[in-house]
């Protein structure tokens, strides 16, 4: 424990409340919808609400697969987010690679443009890209979604990857080229294992990201049985009343996972984050 | 002899002529997915605002800047722009405020710090869209659980609605973007504390310097990139965000309550309005170019300063 902490007891009760006050904040909305998930529906708009439910319902769990296509909006979310973060490191690794390595005139230029391409979100560019997906016959199709996420996540990926290969030294890499590997072999065999750490917190941050991804889908997917699972929760909005249980009890389901894979690369996250872009 | 040495040169003029295409060959891949996925939409979006627009959606001519006389008329468009900047300035400030000081307390070590790491990480990994659902659900006016709650703990003896106002619906959007964008700044800053020598503090108390100067004369100045990297990344995402104001919203009521993304989203997609939409985008990148320039300027200033 701190040493501040151990000699002023006041100062430990304050940290304490300080720390309760917030945990209770943040977990109040994932309480909610926990609870909602597990009452019955005629509690759900019933007059004397209680917090927790009056019968636990855990029935709603299983409900939600079988009223909805819900399995399937699983299966396209996954299809989605496996597939732009595969596009997005085969792409991101060469282009970081060439921004960690090598010297070359337009570098700063790239590293800007990077930089800036962030300025433009998907929902700014929505205009445009669904003219993009109309000309490319992509429109209303899970194709299009991975090669958007795939774009939109570069950005990141080639910052947190150029922040690993930047803090790797390349000698390693100059002594398996002298001993007959081309550039090519040097980084597979010798920087990438290295940089191993780096790929895995890039790749499940993309992963995350297009698991996340709203916007796009909601204005790219019309199909039912094509939407990931962010749109397709929608299912549960009915024209007179919404099915909060069955739409908590997915969320939860498109949730857990998530938060489980962030709190495996959160540490390596925040340094990544900050350190790829300032180091020059 | 002679032919030799210039096959040796032309080899190595190719040789370097390599060395110089070799890094472009590489980000090619990632060059081609940004190009064609981002910069074609950036210029569709600039087409579009310069030309008439059929209800189809048909490009046609050039039509004067009529796009945007028709969006800056348009008074609900000046209260867009208000909102924005409320939306942007309050979210980014208070959450980079509030991250900033959970930071520090994360930092200070004590038993289940660890727990505590854990649950600030939870509104950062779950989507914007599922958030958004469960606080549109809390602050129902009707079976919400926030109502419920303050009842049953004797806070409250009616119903409050909650949402009774534009202004209400809009602080409460804002307080949902605070709620998801804290975690992010915390773990930027958390990460700059823990790069920070701890000698430097042990040697700030033997000069018994007190907590507030520690952390005016140390901390900050210390914390700055983290907290500029935070800062600049937050101004865009907040700037640029949908589904918070969409979801608890949808700009309404009588779209007084949109951000610059809803108000386009739903003249392109409500109101079959592309051309304005298209205008409303085009205004979203200058204002965020202006704010890029003036913190290029700041920054080199700063650098300046420092030789």
């Amino acid at each position: 424990m701190d040493k501040t902490l151990r000699k002023k007891p006041w100062k430990a009760v304050l940290l304490y409340l300080f720390v309760f006050v917030l945990c209770i904040v943040i977990l109040y909305p994932y309480f909610v919808m926990f609870t909602t998930a597990a009452k019955s529906r005629n509690e759900m708009y019933a007059l004397d609400m209680t917090i927790l439910p009056k019968e636990w319902k855990w029935s709603n769990f299983t409900r939600i697969w079988t009223d909805a296509p819900v399995l399937k909006y699983f299966i396209n979310s996954l299809i989605i987010a496996f597939g732009s973060t595969a596009l997005a490191i085969l792409c991101g690794i060469p282009a970081a690679y060439a921004l960690a390595r090598m010297r070359f005139r337009a570098k700063g230029f790239f590293l800007g443009a990077v930089i800036m391409s962030q300025m433009f979100a998907p929902v700014v560019l929505l205009v445009g890209i669904y003219r993009l997906m109309t000309d490319m016959g992509l429109v209303d199709n899970i194709v299009a979604l991975i090669l958007l996420n795939a774009a939109f996540n570069q950005a990141f990926a080639i910052w947190l990857l150029r922040g690993t290969f930047v803090s790797i030294s390349p000698d390693m890499e100059q002594a398996a080229k002298i001993d007959g590997c081309g550039t090519v072999g040097a980084m597979i065999r010798v920087l990438l294992p290295m940089a191993a750490p780096g790929i895995v917190t890039t790749l499940i941050f993309v992963f995350i990201n297009a698991w996340n991804e709203y916007t796009m889908a909601l204005t790219l997917i019309s199909t039912d049985i094509l939407k990931p699972i962010t749109v397709g929760i929608n299912v549960f909005y009915g024209y007179n009343m919404i099915q909060w249980q069955s739409l908590f009890a997915t969320s939860l389901f498109a949730t857990v996972p998530v938060i489980i894979l962030f709190l495996c690369i959160e540490k390596h996250l925040a340094a990544g984050l900050t350190s790829g872009g300032v180091k020059g | 002899m002679k032919k030799n040495s210039t096959q040796t040169g032309r080899t190595l003029q190719k040789h370097s002529a390599f060395k110089k295409t070799e890094p472009y060959i590489w980000m090619l891949p990632s060059i081609i997915l940004m190009a064609v996925f981002i910069v074609i939409p950036v210029f569709t979006v600039f087409r579009v605002a310069l030309s008439e627009v059929s209800r189809a959606g048909v490009i046609k001519d050039f039509n004067n800047f009529d796009n945007f006389m028709q969006i800056f008329k348009d008074s609900d468009f000046h209260k867009t722009l208000w909102n924005t900047l409320v939306w942007t300035v309050s979210v980014v400030g208070l959450s980079t405020l509030a991250g900033f000081v959970i930071a520090m307390v994360l930092n200070v070590k004590f038993p289940g710090r660890k727990i505590v790491r854990a649950i600030v990480v939870f509104p950062w990994a779950t989507s914007l869209i599922i958030q958004s659902v469960i606080w549109k659900y809390i602050i129902d006016p009707n079976y919400g659980s926030l109502n419920v709650i303050l009842r049953k703990l004797g806070i409250i003896s009616e119903k409050v609605n909650w949402t009774g106002s534009a202004e209400a619906f809009f602080t409460w959007e804002c307080w949902i973007g605070i709620f998801v964008t804290v975690p992010f700044v915390t773990f930027c800053v958390l990460s700059g504390l823990q790069s920070i020598d701890g000698e430097l503090y042990e040697a700030a108390d033997i000069d018994g310097a007190s907590f507030w100067q520690q952390l005016i004369h140390i901390t900050l100045p210390l914390l700055k990139p983290s907290l500029t990297v935070s800062t600049v990344l937050n101004i865009i995402y907040v700037f640029n965000s949908f589904p918070i104001v969409w979801t608890i919203s949808q700009g309404d009521p009588g779209d007084q309550t949109h951000t610059l993304a809803t108000f386009l989203y739903k003249l392109q997609f409500r109101y079959g309005r592309g051309g304005q939409a298209a205008a409303v985008s085009v205004v979203g990148f200058v204002i965020l170019c202006v704010l890029a320039g003036v913190y290029m300027v700041m920054t080199l200033r700063a650098e300046k300063e420092e030789q």
